[in-house]
């Protein structure tokens, strides 16, 4: 039966061929701009450390100026970086699983007596725990040991991009860098990683790429490495030396910790307040006392990773199917009334009301597969050209590159939601064709 | 009125209202997506051309980092502005902080007098390392007072300290000095109450961010960059840029191996970079509401199509009992004009709360109404075009019909 409904299908869409490519059509436009949107709205937005969700935190303390909050829309938040002495003083702690404090650099990485142009390279200035709190392969090697930290032992983990770059992609664990005038050691090779957005450090945009190299923590005090991100301060202070700078109240380090139950959360949390309720005895500040650990998705939003257009933009795509949707139910009527006297004789040689509601319904899903597969194509074409958009410069992809970076399950549904959509907008034009009673049409025959 | 036989229009359409009431949704949304798309289109779009205060088209930037340990970062930036300033085509070049409209830049918070103040009294500004030829090479105007003068440019510092100078737009020292129409030669203050005197005040200039609204604060301090990495802003005749950014190249790129000579770019490339959000979502709206109202308009069509192929016996019918090709034709006009105002109806109530939220969303001022006058008009234009064709067909439609298939 289901094979004769698929030949009546294909036969009645050529029966009106400007009809059927005008339904077709507003199918593969609605779900090609809602995949698209829904892409970029992942992309910038989705929680990509989403399996850690329950035991990762970042870590923020206020410890900001007395007399305004650090944001005055949200005057709830903590400043969302931490100061130096802040996070060393709360680094010591042994209560987190994984505890990490670090900031994002910049240096020129060459290699000696090798014809590589030096490069420019964003680095992470991090404690060794980076890599295991936030899952990050190695292709080769391994991070480093806790004596390098703030040792700091001369050792860095280069990007497997990097590596290629510099060592043509072979296991360069035990080489040779050099990163400004400071030679390293290579002791890891981390494989591609690309959460999207950048939650980690929230500071530049989020769809930026991770760093191509990884120094121990300890560096920043001793090579005077000022942070590549944003440093923020409010204390008027006179700051002469890097050691000024050190024990300013400027904030510049992010903090991220794994507690792996609840148990272990409320004792790092007494910690923090703890410690706070010391340096507040201490005579450090007046703010009240505001810790808190923040789970990645509560991140993001606190962080206004999901933007204001972001969100505009959903609501134009769901805008926009539903659109495509009324037009496909409106044309989808117009047609099954068009050949409703060939249904009023099927009726009368005793199709049922199911029969014809099936059969009508075969024909959406046929209308609804050709305009998704066409929609998938066009939803394609739209990405690259939004990819277009966001390149700035073809050598420095960031961005742009990020969207290359789209995964199939946001694209699978994105997709199965239009089609689904589609074949639901189907159901009532092809109940409505059931319900007519044969007798009207046979009599005007 | 009855010459326009609305009653038995309408009285038709309401017996067949399914695909009407599909059509009047698609209208309704469709009016509401255009008005509000329009409105945020027009915002960013202003937001894009505002003045800059910069002479943009001509200016070009150059960042030269030092790596070598033997780096001499004091010989290396003399010698460049040296060679910059003596290539054919450059009218200025200064050693600079920061790239104004990039998005990367320091601020300070600044005060009318010394001691501690209360936030309300703190007044930001976007700060800026120049020297004597800083301003000619951004080309400002200055309304009132001076460039720098040479013996007044500081050497680097490893410190945040401001300077004993100053020259600061027109809007930061009217922030600063409320009651004083003239601040020139004015003292005030930076976070540590070390004193700084307004040497020149410039008609107008864009600092670093370009989302925030402090954007025209800006404070210009004489003073060499801090090392190891130079920017060098170097502005050109009008349609030198080119030429110069090559020779530039050329010139910096193999004169000292302790330096990598990072890039040389136009100024459109970081003030692009900056807006590139807001542009992309210009674009992005015009185009999906155009796709939008495309869908919607082919659906109007649809119904109209509709409408007159499954009457073509009752057209015939009155035809033959006199009625004219044009009273087909504005029978058809007139119901697709009452299906379109009833999604008008709907849409305006849909346009203003979206207007509402999005106002809300971007703190921007509510939704002017003339967005929704001229939407309304838009949208009725495209119902009758998109209707003519159809009607017109009918018209064209024989009265003989009336008798052949009975």
């Amino acid at each position: 039966m289901f094979s004769y409904y698929l030949q009546l299908a294909f036969r009645n869409l050529r029966r009106n061929p400007g009809l059927t490519a005008l339904m077709i059509g507003a199918v593969a436009l609605g779900i090609a701009v809602c995949v698209m949107t829904l892409t970029m709205y992942r992309a910038i937005s989705g929680n990509p450390i989403w399996w850690k969700n329950d035991v990762l935190y970042a870590v923020t303390m206020d410890f900001w100026d007395p007399q305004q909050p650090n944001n005055e829309d949200k005057p709830e938040l903590p400043p969302e970086q931490l100061t130096y002495r802040d996070a060393m003083a709360v680094y010591r702690s042994d209560i987190p699983k994984h505890k990490v404090i670090m900031h994002k650099a910049v240096g020129i990485l060459s290699v000696d007596g090798q014809q590589v142009k030096p490069e420019r390279t964003a680095t992470r200035v991090t404690t060794k725990d980076f890599f295991a709190i936030f899952d990050v392969p190695f292709q080769y090697g391994g991070t480093w040991t806790d004596a390098a930290d703030f040792g700091p032992e001369p050792v860095m983990v280069i990007s497997r991009g990097m590596n290629e770059k510099l060592f043509g992609g072979v296991n360069s664990v035990g080489r040779r860098v050099r990163w400004n005038d400071h030679e390293f050691r290579v002791v890891g090779v981390r494989d591609n990683w690309m959460p999207l957005p950048a939650f980690y450090d929230v500071n530049n945009g989020s769809l930026e790429e991770p760093e191509d190299a990884y120094i121990p923590f300890g560096w920043n005090a001793a090579l005077e490495i000022y942070s590549a991100g944003n440093t923020n301060g409010w204390k008027p202070e006179d700051i002469k030396t890097f050691q000024d700078f050190l024990n300013s109240e400027d904030v510049w380090i992010q903090m991220w910790v794994e507690l792996p139950d609840a148990a272990a959360h409320d004792r790092f949390k007494a910690f923090l307040d703890n410690y706070a309720t010391q340096q507040k005895q201490g005579g450090r500040h007046s703010r009240p006392i505001n810790n808190r650990l923040t789970k990645p998705d509560q991140w993001l939003v606190d962080n206004g990773v999901v933007g204001n257009d972001d969100r505009v933009l959903v609501g134009l795509a769901f805008a926009f199917l539903a659109v495509c949707l009324l037009n496909t139910v409106g044309l989808l009527l117009a047609k099954f009334l068009n050949n409703a006297p060939i249904t009023g004789v099927r009726r009368a040689l005793g199709a049922s009301r199911r029969q014809i509601f099936m059969q009508h319904l075969v024909e959406v899903g046929v209308i609804s597969s050709i305009g998704a597969l066409l929609g998938l194509a066009l939803g394609g074409l739209l990405l690259t050209g939004l990819r277009a958009l966001y390149t700035v410069d073809p050598t420095d992809a960031g961005g742009a590159q990020a969207l290359a970076h789209v995964d199939v399950t946001s694209v699978v549904t994105a997709l199965g939601l239009a089609f689904f959509a589609t074949i639901a907008a189907g159901l009532y034009p092809a109940w409505r064709i059931g319900r007519i009673p044969p007798a009207s049409y046979l009599k005007a025959q | 009125m009855t010459a326009w036989n609305l009653r038995p229009i309408a009285s038709a359409l309401w017996r067949n209202r399914t695909g009407a009431v599909l059509v009047a949704f698609q209208i309704a949304i469709g009016l509401a997506v255009l008005v509000n798309a329009v409105y945020v289109v027009k915002q960013r779009v202003d937001k894009i051309g505002r003045p800059t205060g910069m002479d943009t088209a001509n200016m070009i930037w150059v960042a030269s980092a030092g790596f070598a340990q033997n780096f001499d970062y004091d010989a290396s930036w003399r010698e460049d502005i040296a060679t910059i300033r003596g290539l054919p085509g450059v009218k200025a070049a200064s050693v600079i902080s920061n790239i104004p409209l990039s998005g990367g830049g320091s601020s300070s918070g600044f005060q009318a007098k010394p001691g501690e103040v209360t936030p309300d009294e703190s007044i930001p500004g976007n700060t800026y390392d120049i020297d004597e030829q800083g301003v000619a090479a951004l080309g400002i105007k200055l309304s009132s007072g001076r460039a720098f003068e040479s013996q007044e440019i500081l050497p680097p510092t490893d410190t945040f300290d401001s300077a004993p100078q100053a020259i600061v737009t027109k809007a930061f020292a009217k922030d600063i000095f409320p009651n004083d129409p003239n601040p020139l030669g004015k003292t005030f203050y930076d976070g540590i109450s070390k004193p700084i005197t307004i040497v020149g005040i410039i008609e107008h200039m864009h600092g670093a961010w370009v989302g925030w609204d402090k954007l025209d604060h800006v404070v210009l301090f004489p003073r060499i960059k801090r090392g190891p990495t130079a920017i060098y802003l170097v502005r050109v005749e009008p349609g030198r840029s080119d030429a110069v950014m090559r020779e530039i190249e050329e010139k910096l790129g193999s004169s000292n191996p302790g330096r990598l000579l990072r890039w040389v770019r136009p100024f459109d490339y970081f003030i692009h970079q900056s807006y590139l959000d807001d542009r992309n979502m210009a674009i992005f709206l015009v185009s999906v509401t155009s796709a939008l109202l495309a869908i919607t308009a082919l659906g109007i069509f649809g119904l109209a199509t509709f409408n007159v192929s499954t009457r073509i016996r009752q057209i015939g019918t009155r035809r033959a009992v006199g009625a004219r090709r044009l009273d087909i034709v504005r029978h058809f006009l007139v119901e697709n004009w009452m299906v379109t105002s009833a999604g008008i109806v709907a849409g305006c109530g849909l346009a203003l709360a979206i207007g509402y939220w999005i106002s809300v969303k971007y703190e921007l001022p509510r939704l002017d109404l003339y967005y929704l006058v001229g939407g309304m008009l838009g949208i009725w234009l495209i119902g009758l075009a998109a209707a003519l064709q159809p009607a017109r067909r009918a018209s064209g439609i024989s009265p003989a019909v009336a008798s052949r298939t009975v």
